[in-house]
């Protein structure tokens, strides 16, 4: 197996974790309620997983328990954002912090635990398509939930009423609301399921990809997940193509020290961040593509 | 209040408005005003006790007497001289990062990007430090160290602040991201360039001569650090509450409109709320590097940008308040040993703590402008 | 004017209730927690601190850390243990040693390798507190009050080499460690020559993660190797469990390191090297309250060895994967190192070809740990400052 294929195999399970987080992440977003506490609601769900496989021997059900883990994160952000009308950027914050303690105290008697990870499914035919077999369909469950969302996604937001409804409440809230609709109940239901599909990113790494819980495993890829939504401003299909990019440059450390190339990888590191800094530039220059409007208010208007 | 309506800043009304109506009326309803009169005051007691009884329960779960982790908090933090030197220690950097904080927010910016900033200001000040401070006069290495760790905190929160005023790319956004970008910029420093010949391997700068170390304070852990913090604070009251610059930022920050009406500079004072906010988070950062840590190392901002983010908004950006808060989560932060210590929990529980003290407000946050958008 | 005062009364009564208020809360709170905090300056007891980088249940260096301060608790008179874990290497060490001081402890074990500077900052600056570094840091005078420690742990790794050789089939091991300091580097080279000398074909390749204890790394790492081919991993970082678990998932064979933790892989674990710390911190605590500490070897830095038969660092139990045959070799090893054989006896090639030590010239510890590269057999390279 050589270098390049190694790298995508590990950045596409890597990569997993930040792919569902940042369309979790981008629902949130369209509807205008930015969540920075997505970092926590991965460790929640990272957490609520680990423990739940644990008491039912199940990783599948442990998906489950994360999930619900992390939106129970997204419920407070939701109602501190939109109901006390808290400043979403401090709220995501405190969710962060808030789930950074609790996982570091309720997770302590979980670090010894065994458990049984997610088994990798070869998808039949497909896993035997030279070269991008094993390296897209030779993953486990949650790999696969994630490329049937991207679809997904695209399709609720741009072809349903639903979808409509949400990005019109992340435009103009005012509009919707006499629309006879209610912009709050819907911020609030975006909200908490992108905290929840952060939460089966959460699960991903630890009931999925790496198997072990460890106090703040998620290292970060939370923050990577919101900076893979601005950087792909707000497209779903560029989200996807930018959460692998970004999963793969993780990865690409350990296979390239195995075939005997010593890199400094922190400048690598930095390069995501720097595409996505300039990206924004270039997007709000050009006034093409902006952020939902609601957002732009939370994220600039201050006054 | 609309449902709606919120979104739009200007469109909130005081609750209180119809309850000065009643005052004349039977000692029933007089009672009944005097409560609404302090019913901010009395929520606001009511959601600190609610959001510490949440922390007790938590501790509960765990096995400790919450009533004994709350004394032990207490007494772990300001009941001993070695603890309050450490906690003094600690508010320095996350002090001045929450006033790095404060200063923009006073123009209507928001400034994310505290953790960068203090990392910046620990490599200026450790790139300085290493050149010339086996060389020069402790004072003038200080100095030195000083203006090279203020000045790259200001570059590291300028350059968010000209992409706002030039694309409009919000600060909030790109300041959140250059911390990151700092970040990686320190650990490729200490992983190659900058890393120590003789830390056999270990990923850090080389220390700092003693002489460029800052000299502690009649012989206790402080070091001369505080007092410049001290005097940094200070400076910047005056400059938010006194400055004929503070006053025109506080004009930018209540109506941009009006302000441009006015005919005040705009862009200009957005960018220098930036830069001096910067500069004090850079300096923030040289003074932690310098007192305490004394070379660069992986985690040595330990979340203090983040912390400091929270402490001004607890502190509604009103400088004294923000510099009470940044003790306050600095005393709480100390407090994880003597919790670990005495009941075997995780350290990491404090940071429970913080967020609680951080949301009781929030839940009254519809009355409190200061909190909303 | 009447209105007026009675406004001030008012003011003045609230401010009164309210600071009175506090302050009995704080007293009330103070008063029932004093038994718990100031109890341990009392009678003819010591109380000795550990502070531990990772979890205290982490399946690896912290773990060893902390069952071994507990056997210190339960089998030493009037001794109380106090423990900190996940404390990192930075300053916070040195706000953790001192809450410990205002417990009451007088001896401090600092066990993990960056706490160094911090550990000997503290140890000049509290003279009447005797600190101990763990982690065998070279240096020069050392203050009376100070000491680091540590073992050739090369010894039992240079074992578990062998049993790694002998099990592979592809020739290639993999190894993930955290940083390229010295102990490292002498595991890995030792690792090598181990495999090397049941198996000459052996290669050892190696990742590094830059962090004590990163699973999401050390699983990219992990991966890494055994898609490069590797069939046995092993590992130099505090926490093993997701190495481990990666190796299983691959069905390959795991060389343990710091703990037993055969438990979390019974049909991949070959055997690993275990630290068995509380014979050493019961003999560094007695020196200490005998009141012989300073100018003893503990004032130093000491180094557990085979040929001492002081190693802190021993063969973990073998798995059933390693034969019996196998078994008695690496026993026999093991007793031939104890009787002052070494593992890098010389000729030993770098990577480079270059002459590491010269023929029939056993290298001191000193020299071992001065080592700065790879040996021939392992691929990848060290990290340049």
């Amino acid at each position: 197996m050589n270098g390049i294929e190694q790298t995508l195999i590990g950045g596409i399970a890597g990569g997993t974790a930040i792919v569902i987080p940042s369309l979790g992440e981008l629902t949130s977003e369209l509807a205008g309620i930015v969540n920075l506490g997505t970092e926590g609601c991965m460790l929640a769900g990272a957490l609520g997983a680990y423990a739940v496989t644990v008491a039912t021997g199940s990783a599948e059900i442990g998906v489950a328990g994360g999930a619900i883990a992390g939106a129970v994160f997204g419920l407070l952000h939701a109602y501190l954002t939109i109901y006390r009308k808290a400043d979403q950027l401090t709220s995501g914050l405190v969710v962060w912090f808030l789930a950074l303690g609790v996982t570091g105290v309720l997770g302590t008697s979980y670090v010894n635990d065994v458990i049984t990870p997610l088994p990798v499914i070869s998808i039949g035919g497909l896993s035997k398509v030279p070269w991008l077999g094993p390296i897209l369909f030779h993953q486990d469950l949650l790999v696969y939930v994630g490329y049937v969302l991207v679809p997904l996604i695209i399709f609720i937001l741009h072809r349903t009423r639903i979808g409509l409804l949400l990005r019109s409440t992340g435009e103009r809230p005012e509009v919707v609301s006499v629309a006879g609709n209610r912009p709050n109940l819907i911020q609030a239901t975006a909200v908490t399921i992108g905290a929840l599909l952060a939460g089966v990113g959460g699960a991903q790494l630890s009931v999925g990809y790496v198997g072990t819980w460890f106090d703040d495993m998620t290292s970060g890829y939370g923050f990577v997940a919101v900076a893979v939504v601005l950087f792909a401003s707000w497209k779903p299909l560029r989200v996807m193509v930018g959460a692998y990019i970004f999963g793969v440059a993780l990865s690409a450390e350990s296979v390239l020290q195995t075939n005997g190339i010593a890199i400094n990888q922190y400048l690598l590191d930095a390069l995501p961040y720097l595409v996505t800094l300039i990206a924004l530039v270039i997007v709000s220059r050009k006034g093409g593509r902006k952020a939902p409007e609601a957002l732009n208010r939370a994220l600039i208007d201050v006054t | 209040m609309g449902k709606v309506s919120l979104k739009l800043g200007n469109s909130q009304k005081p609750l209180e408005v119809v309850s000065n109506t009643g005052a004349t009326a039977t000692l029933a309803s007089s009672i009944k005003v005097a409560f609404k009169r302090h019913k901010l005051a009395y929520l606001s007691v009511g959601s600190y006790v609610a959001s510490m009884a949440v922390f007790g329960l938590i501790v509960f779960v765990k096995g400790a007497n919450p009533l004994s982790v709350f004394s032990v908090v207490v007494q772990s933090t300001f009941f001993n001289g070695g603890s309050v030197e450490q906690i003094i220690l600690r508010a320095v950097p996350i002090s001045l990062a929450a006033l790095a904080v404060a200063v923009p927010a006073r123009a209507g910016l928001v400034n994310v990007g505290g953790e960068g900033q203090l990392i910046m200001g620990a490599i200026g000040a450790t790139g300085v430090g290493l050149t010339v401070g086996a060389s020069a006069p402790s004072p003038l290495s200080w100095a030195l160290m000083g203006v090279a760790g203020g000045l790259a905190g200001a570059i590291w929160a300028g350059i968010p602040a000209l992409m706002r005023t030039a694309t409009g790319a919000s600060e909030a956004v790109t300041t959140l991201l250059m911390n990151f970008v700092a970040n990686d910029i320190m650990l490729y420093l200490i992983y190659q360039p900058w890393r120590d010949r003789y830390s056999s391997g270990q990923p850090q700068s080389q220390p700092l001569s003693h002489s460029a170390q800052l000299s502690s304070l009649f012989g206790s852990q402080l070091n001369i650090g505080v007092v410049f913090a001290v005097a940094l604070a200070v400076a910047t009251w005056w400059l938010l509450k006194k400055s004929h610059w503070g006053f025109a930022l506080k004009v930018v920050g209540g109506n941009q409109e009006a302000a441009k009406r006015a005919g005040l500079p705009i862009n200009r004072l957005l960018i220098s709320s930036m830069l001096v906010g910067g500069a004090l988070a850079g300096l923030g950062g040289m003074l932690n590097l310098a007192g305490v840590e004394v070379q660069l190392r992986p985690g040595i901002t330990a979340t203090f940008g983040y912390i400091a983010f929270l402490a001004s908004w607890l502190g509604r950006h009103e400088p004294y308040k923000v510099v009470i808060a940044a003790f306050l989560f600095s005393a709480i932060a100390l407090s994880s040993n003597g919790i670990q210590l005495n009941f075997g929990l995780n350290g990491s529980i404090v940071d429970i703590l913080l967020a609680l003290i951080v949301i009781a407000p929030l839940f009254l946050s519809k009355n409190r402008k200061a909190m909303t958008k | 004017m009447l209105r007026k005062f009675t406004f001030l009364k008012r003011r003045l009564l609230k401010l009164f209730v309210t600071v009175g208020g506090v302050a009995s809360l704080l007293v009330t709170l103070a008063s029932c927690g004093t038994s718990t905090a100031s109890a341990s300056s009392s009678g003819g007891t010591t109380t000795v601190g550990f502070i531990m980088v990772g979890s205290r249940s982490d399946y690896g260096y912290n773990q060893a850390v902390y069952v071994a301060s507990q056997t210190v608790a339960k089998e030493m008179n009037n001794i109380k243990v106090i423990t900190a874990d996940n404390i990192p290497e930075n300053s916070s060490v040195t706000q953790t040693m001192q809450a410990m001081v205002n417990q009451g402890a007088k001896i401090i074990f600092a066990t993990s390798y960056g706490y160094f500077p911090y550990a000997l900052k503290f140890a000049k600056s509290h003279p009447t507190v005797t600190v101990l570094h763990q982690g065998g840091y070279l240096t020069g005078k050392f203050p009376a009050n100070f000491g680091t420690y540590w073992g050739e742990a090369f010894e039992p790794v240079s074992l578990g080499g062998m049993a790694a050789g002998s099990v592979t089939k592809t020739n290639k091991l993999g190894f993930v460690y955290a940083f390229p300091i010295p102990q490292t580097i002498d595991n890995i080279d030792a690792f090598e020559l181990g495999a090397q000398s049941v198996n000459p074909k052996a290669k050892t390749y190696v990742v590094n993660t830059s962090n004590w204890c990163d699973p999401l790394k050390q699983k990219e790492a992990a991966a890494a190797l055994l898609a490069q081919g590797a069939d046995v991993l092993s590992q130099h970082q505090d926490c093993q469990a997701a190495v481990i678990e990666a190796a299983k998932q691959a069905h390959a064979y795991v060389v343990g390191y710091h703990y037993d933790a055969s438990s979390l892989d019974p049909s991949g674990w070959l055997t690993g090297s275990v630290w068995n710390w509380a014979p050493l911190y019961k003999s560094i605590i007695s020196t200490i309250l005998s009141g012989h500490f300073k100018g003893s070897k503990y004032n130093a830095n000491f180094v557990g060895s085979f040929a001492a038969h002081n190693n802190p660092l021993v063969l973990a139990p073998f798995g059933k994967a390693v034969s019996p045959a196998m078994r008695s070799k690496i026993l026999a090893e093991e007793a031939k190192l104890k009787a002052g054989a070494s593992i890098f006896k010389g000729p030993i090639y770098c990577q480079n070809g270059q002459l590491l030590v010269p023929p029939g010239v056993t290298p001191t510890y000193a020299q071992i740990n001065n080592f700065s590269c790879f040996v021939k057999g392992v691929v990848g390279t060290i990290p340049q400052g």
